[in-house]
């Protein structure tokens, strides 16, 4: 025969899928009526901004590295995007590619939250696409040697050699910096193959599982900068001038993290009062 | 440290990569004396590792219940990559442990696995381990289940646990966002769960989930007690030393950092 | 005999590829040789992928000719959806040279791709707070501390925490920047060492995963 539970071990012992609706309900609440507040720019993403405008020069040769999916596109895409307004802000050209298979659904969703910015460049002169190389550390090492051995010709089939913005760019010493989206091990590769042998400044867009992941990177000045998650991505967008949509997921991450402290409170008080009687 | 460019020196070695070449021969050095020492016959002892010595409880545990019990490692990367193939291997060999306790206990194991090079390789490792224990005739191919991609991999995953319910669920290798939702997951159907990984993004969601843990190196460390390969075990008390080594380091550096002394960096710049 | 022959010709291939890694990165920097294996190396990475391709078909086929309960039909719709796709995107290729030109490509990636694929994603969520709910408790000292950081960590991220209280952004970046970062590093220097004690056990062929034995054989 059970037990009759207290009402403090029912607390401690609430079913998930509670927890699952109000969640799913909060989330709702600030895609409704938003719900702002200011948003203070962390040390890495200043960094980050900072670097990108210290750094480049009309002119220079950046890389912009797709390695998420279009399931990430929600934390890295806003501060892919802010990133790439950015470097064409400061004039730079822009090499576009990437480690996923569905990277060519991330390259066109970057033109079209940039759509502004891009209407005014030509495609082969400001900026290029080539496309997908494989989701391994050879081929970014190999990249740094000779970007034509991985790349003969761009995503569309026009060979290097009569793009214009390709012509005098084949290998990690012709690229001034490289930002790399990703959401696992992508970074590292481009940290081992291009910033240690090279000195290629590199920069992390990520997830938020990563932030700390490659925080020690950070810190010891191997990364230049870095973007953690959907708050980067506002972070991002604060400074470049142009709340979107990173600003406005905010208002749901300041609902899911008061509702996770109010359930951590509430599993504790349960635990607590509870001890007594399980003792 | 920047590498050499084609106008410089006539240097051995290239600039800024010296001590990493000394680091490097050094290791080689410990590991291969170690791993000789080991075919020699010198023991070479593990800690026991709390993860492992629960594994038979939760091989036990489905023996009582009549639940099946699940494996899987995780689709962080293929054999080959230098990252992610040491757990993947890592963690087949723990699934060969498994696998014979549960041919022991005649448990039903089911092996989830998204990679389609380590297959063979997981085939044999089953195929061996009821062999072993003189139950060929209870393997089957059909104990592996191979799914391509993350998100079907995720979701077969937990629509297995909502069908078959396993008592056990031991995830253990290299993961990517997957490790939160199966160990939640198998929370929901109350499963024991035992987990694995050196991923250091993915640690935090498997101690939250799971009742045992094996945390970056004791995975490999697991999977060396379990197979007792010297060679493995040798190369475990030659990376223990490198650590020693290390932390001398550190606390020289920390040191000479106070009296604001750079010999230390520059040596290490070489 | 073949068997040997095959094991013998994989570490050695192993084995001559590692020590030119080797001669390059320290000694040469930039190596035509070096260049060559590791475009080989690439092309066949790509292989790979028709590898898995090609595996994940013929498992599906076996669960069709066997009738597998409960999954077979299942098979037969990977199978639709794989031709679909491939020929669709094939035929975008060849007319354009770009898969995403043919509109049922462009469709099947633009809307269930993307949208199931953003779903499960986001399934972390909610798993995620679940997890914190069942496990963030303060059993012990060490639960405490970890709960305390963790709930400071949390409010860092959301602006509501320097709403709340101007102190919180201030210690949960402390955390961030500073108290984790140790215990990374740690992690990062065991990954690098297991890292080289896989590949020196590779380099001399004892690594017998590697090579696609089973160990203790």
């Amino acid at each position: 025969m059970s037990e009759e539970l207290t009402f403090w071990e029912k607390l401690a012992r609430i079913d998930r899928r509670v927890f699952y609706w109000i969640l799913f309900i909060g989330l709702m609440i600030p895609f409704i009526r938003p719900i702002m507040f200011p948003i203070s720019i962390s040390p890495s993403t200043r960094d980050l901004y900072e670097g990108i405008i210290e750094m480049v020069e009309p002119g220079d040769v950046v890389v912009m590295n797709i390695a998420f999916g279009v399931s990430a596109w929600p934390e890295c895409m806003p501060a892919f995007a802010a990133c790439t307004k950015l470097l064409i802000k400061e004039g730079a050209k822009i090499i576009f590619w990437g480690a996923y298979y569905d990277v060519d659904l991330s390259y066109e969703e970057v033109l079209r939250r940039c759509e502004d910015y891009f209407k005014d460049l030509k495609y082969g002169e400001d900026y290029v696409y080539l496309g997908y190389y494989p989701y391994q550390e050879a081929a970014v090492a190999q990249l740094a040697s000779s970007i034509r051995s991985i790349f003969e010709t761009d995503n569309y089939g026009t060979p290097l050699d009569e793009i214009p913005m390709m012509k005098n760019v084949d290998k990690a010493t012709d690229i001034k910096l490289v930002l790399s989206g990703d959401t696992g091990d992508v970074c590292d590769y481009y940290i081992r193959q291009w910033r240690i042998p090279y000195g290629v400044p590199v920069a992390e867009i990520g997830i938020a599982m990563l932030g700390s992941s490659y925080m020690p990177f950070y810190k010891s000045g191997v990364l230049f900068g870095m973007s953690v998650g959907v708050r980067g991505g506002a972070e991002l967008e604060k400074l470049i001038g142009e709340p979107g949509e990173a600003t406005i997921r905010m208002g749901a991450i300041n609902i899911s993290h008061i509702l996770v402290i109010i359930a951590v409170v509430l599993a504790n008080i349960g635990y607590f009062a509870s001890r007594g009687r399980r003792r | 440290m920047v590498g050499k460019r084609e106008e410089e020196d006539m240097a051995i070695i290239v600039s800024g990569r010296g001590m990493a070449l000394v680091i490097l021969v050094l290791s080689y050095i410990l590991f291969y004396i170690f791993m000789y020492l080991g075919r020699k016959g010198r023991e070479i002892p593990v800690r026991t590792l709390p993860p492992m010595a629960a594994i038979p409880e939760g091989i036990g545990r489905a023996a009582e219940m009549g639940r099946p019990v699940m494996f899987t490692p995780g689709i962080a990367g293929d054999l080959n990559d230098p990252t992610q193939g040491p757990q993947v291997l890592a963690a087949i060999s723990i699934l060969g442990y498994i696998a014979r306790e549960c041919a022991r206990t005649g448990v039903k194991l089911d092996v989830f696995m998204p990679i389609p090079t380590a297959l063979p390789l997981t085939e044999e490792t089953l195929r061996t381990a009821y062999m072993a224990e003189g139950k060929p005739e209870e393997f089957s191919p059909d104990m592996i289940h191979f799914i391509a991609g993350q998100s079907p991999y995720l979701t077969a995953v937990l629509g297995y646990f909502q069908r078959e319910r396993p008592a056990t669920n031991f995830l253990i290798g290299g993961f990517y966002y997957e490790s939160v939702v199966m160990g939640e997951g198998g929370n929901t159907i109350g499963a024991f769960q035992i987990g694995g990984t050196a991923n250091t993004h993915q640690m935090p969601f498997l101690v939250a989930t799971c009742d045992y843990v094996l945390l970056a190196e004791e995975l490999y460390a697991a999977g060396a007690s379990i197979s007792k390969d010297p060679d493995i075990l040798g190369c475990l008390r030659g990376e223990d030393i490198m650590k020693f080594i290390l932390i001398a380091l550190m606390i020289i550096g920390f040191i000479l950092g106070f009296a604001r002394n750079p010999a230390l960096i520059n040596v290490l710049r070489w | 005999m073949a068997e040997v022959l095959r094991r013998e010709v994989v570490y050695l291939i192993t084995a001559i590829v590692t020590i030119l890694m080797f001669i390059e990165f320290f000694f040469i920097g930039t190596w035509n040789v070096a260049e060559e294996l590791r475009t080989w190396a690439t092309i066949i990475a790509n292989i790979s992928i028709a590898l898995g391709a090609v595996r994940l078909l013929a498992e599906h086929a076996k669960n069709v000719q066997r009738r597998r309960a409960g999954v077979w039909p299942f098979s037969i719709w990977l199978w639709i959806i794989f031709l679909v796709t491939l020929l669709s995107g094939l035929a975008g290729y060849v007319i354009k040279q770009d898969a995403m030109t043919n509109p049922l490509y462009n469709w099947l990636f633009t809307w269930p791709y993307t949208s199931l694929g953003q779903t499960l994603y986001a399934i972390t969520g909610f798993y995620i707070f679940s997890a914190a709910y069942r496990a963030f408790r303060a059993r012990n000292i060490d639960a405490a501390l970890l709960l305390i950081a963790g709930c400071f960590v949390i409010l860092t991220n959301a602006p509501i925490g320097g709403v709340i209280w101007s102190g919180i952004p201030v210690i949960g970046r402390w955390f961030l920047d500073y108290g984790q970062v140790p215990g990374m590093r740690c992690f990062l220097i065991v990954a690098a060492f297991g890292m080289l004690a896989y590949g020196f056990r590779a380099l001399l062929g004892r690594e017998r995963g590697f090579y696609g034995e089973v160990a203790g054989e």
